[in-house]
């Protein structure tokens, strides 16, 4: 059926194609679909799903396209079949599942940034932890969503701020290249307002966090539009949301030192690597690790970079154990400013 | 392979869908790079190929119709973006991380940067051989060029991105 050769080039091509999009699961809205083909008979329906600008956009977008997009002719002169429907010669290592359905959901677990909200010496201020979850065929970026607003980090020290029922629509399309949009929902509260025990902080951090997440699932720092039960709001926790919203200044939102690797609760042996991201004091990375009160073993690495965040890492040997690694910058006052930042992950040393 | 069926539009259209969608969709996103773009393109070409499915009535014919529908669909798409573009902020990638996942995402963020850098011609030639698995005359068929023209796209596209790879790494 391939009259191209299978040279070794080639299979490491229909490899590395294969590997470059198989973490997209497509959201499943066959209903939408339907509702296109019944409804009129006609492609040129209103875009009914979503609100605001973004989807004003693409209403645009879709318009041009079916103008544009003229009607290709059939040529099934042989009608081949489609190659890919069993697997292929070159496409190993699982990356060539078979197609599924509406009726069949894939499971295959999908790997999200998703941001959580800390305590540290200058208020609340982000984190950030990669959730692998059951894909459910839903967008990844949505999926990280209802991570962010109503999941548990993996780190007892973070946390989500979200009053409790709120989810984020999955079945939304929510992106468009212009803004992302995000639809959240709560049928229990209003979630306009700020609540009464939550502090104007900790309500534009939590509008943050689902900003930072909706970037990161979409890899570009398009704004955010905000909507509330599928429509238009003015504010969200009592933040201003009616037009699309950019991040804040990272240097204001992010906690500046975070630990990536080990997670919280790692397994590792003696010798094993740390590494995180830093916005330090002229780049000082320093840590400690702890059982206790007790600095076991203690060190300092410079970031790749000063005044941004940036990659760092270092070794730790220490003896099998149960501890807590501590990372921080050091505190150029002398004790009279803000408080270092730190991040901190239990761990444990085996064997 | 030539079958006909009986299927009316809609069963088309489900049969079709359950078949295929997330494949194609996979497809789209070679070609457009960002998801839900790539979905809206694969929907519209479902729409499309309800409302054609009396002269289609095979799923052979049905499928190379919806795999050209999402290439032309997927270029006017980028052409219409071109000039969106400027006012777009640049894609930042998600900040380096040494996990795994981390890296396997970097990976292949680069892959389809470095597609979304090649002429549109290479990029749907690459992604019709190496990811749908096309023959020539089959690529030549969707995209409506000689099967010269074919080997001359993909033998460039696979040089220039093998030369973008080994840039970015």
């Amino acid at each position: 059926m391939n009259d191209f050769p299978g040279s070794p080039e080639d299979q490491d091509l229909r490899r590395l194609l294969n590997d470059a999009v198989s973490d997209v699961e497509p959201d499943q809205t066959f209903d939408e679909i339907r509702s296109r083909t019944t409804a009129s008979g006609s492609s040129r329906r209103p875009w009914i799903w979503g609100v605001g600008a973004a989807v004003v956009a693409t209403a645009a977008t879709i318009t041009a396209v079916a103008m544009m997009g003229g009607s290709p002719g059939t040529t099934g002169a042989q009608d081949p079949g489609f190659a890919n429907e069993s697997p292929t010669a070159g496409a190993k290592d699982g990356t060539d599942e078979p197609s599924d359905g509406p009726s069949s959901p894939q499971a295959n677990p999908v790997t999200v940034p998703v941001y959580y909200v800390g305590d540290t010496g200058r208020g609340p201020r982000l984190f950030r932890e990669f959730h692998t979850l059951p894909g459910s065929g839903h967008v990844p970026m949505t999926l990280a969503l209802n991570e962010a607003v109503a999941g548990t980090s993996d780190d007892g020290d973070y946390r989500t701020d979200w009053p409790a029922s709120t989810t984020v629509d999955p079945r939304v399309r929510a992106f468009d290249g212009g803004a992302i949009t995000v639809h959240l929902r709560n049928s229990e509260m209003d979630l306009r307002e700020r609540p009464d025990n939550m502090s104007p902080d900790v309500a534009s951090m939590a509008v943050e966090q689902l900003i930072y997440t909706a970037q990161a699932g979409t890899r570009t720092r398009a704004p955010v539009q905000f909507t509330l039960n599928g429509e238009p709001t003015e504010a969200v926790l009592g933040v201003p949301a009616a037009e699309p919203l950019s991040e804040g200044d990272p240097t204001e939102v992010l906690a500046q030192v975070w630990i990536i690797e080990p997670a919280e609760g790692a397994k590792v042996e003696s010798g094993f690597e740390v590494t995180g991201l830093a916005n330090a004091f002229e780049a000082n990375v320093q840590w400690e690790l702890m059982q206790g009160e007790e600095v076991v073993e203690s060190g300092f690495t410079t970031a790749e970079e000063c005044c941004t965040m940036a990659p760092y890492s270092f070794t730790v040997k220490a003896p099998p154990g149960d501890y807590t690694l501590v990372v921080h910058d050091s505190d150029p006052s002398g004790g009279e400013g803000f408080p270092p930042w730190e991040d901190t992950k239990n761990i444990t040393i085996t064997e | 392979m030539n079958v006909s069926v009986s299927w009316d539009a809609d069963t088309a259209v489900e049969e079709m869908y359950a078949a295929h969608y997330r494949r194609l969709v996979r497809l789209a996103v070679l070609l457009v790079r960002d998801q839900e773009t790539a979905e809206e393109v694969v929907q519209d070409s479902f729409v499309a190929m309800h409302g054609r499915w009396r002269t289609l009535k095979q799923p052979d014919k049905a499928l190379a119709y919806l795999r050209q529908t999402v290439v032309n669909r997927a270029r006017s798409v980028l052409r219409h973006r071109g000039v969106r573009a400027h006012h777009m902020p640049a894609v930042q990638p998600d900040h380096p991380g040494a996990d795994v996942d981390a890296l396997d995402a970097e990976r292949r963020t680069h892959v389809l940067d470095a597609l979304r850098e090649l002429p549109g011609r290479q990029r749907e030639v690459l992604a019709l051989r190496y990811y749908l698995d096309l023959s020539e005359a089959e690529i030549a068929d969707t995209l409506g060029i000689s099967r010269g023209a074919v080997k001359s796209h993909a033998s460039r596209g696979v040089s220039a991105l093998r030369h973008l790879l080994k840039d970015a790494s």
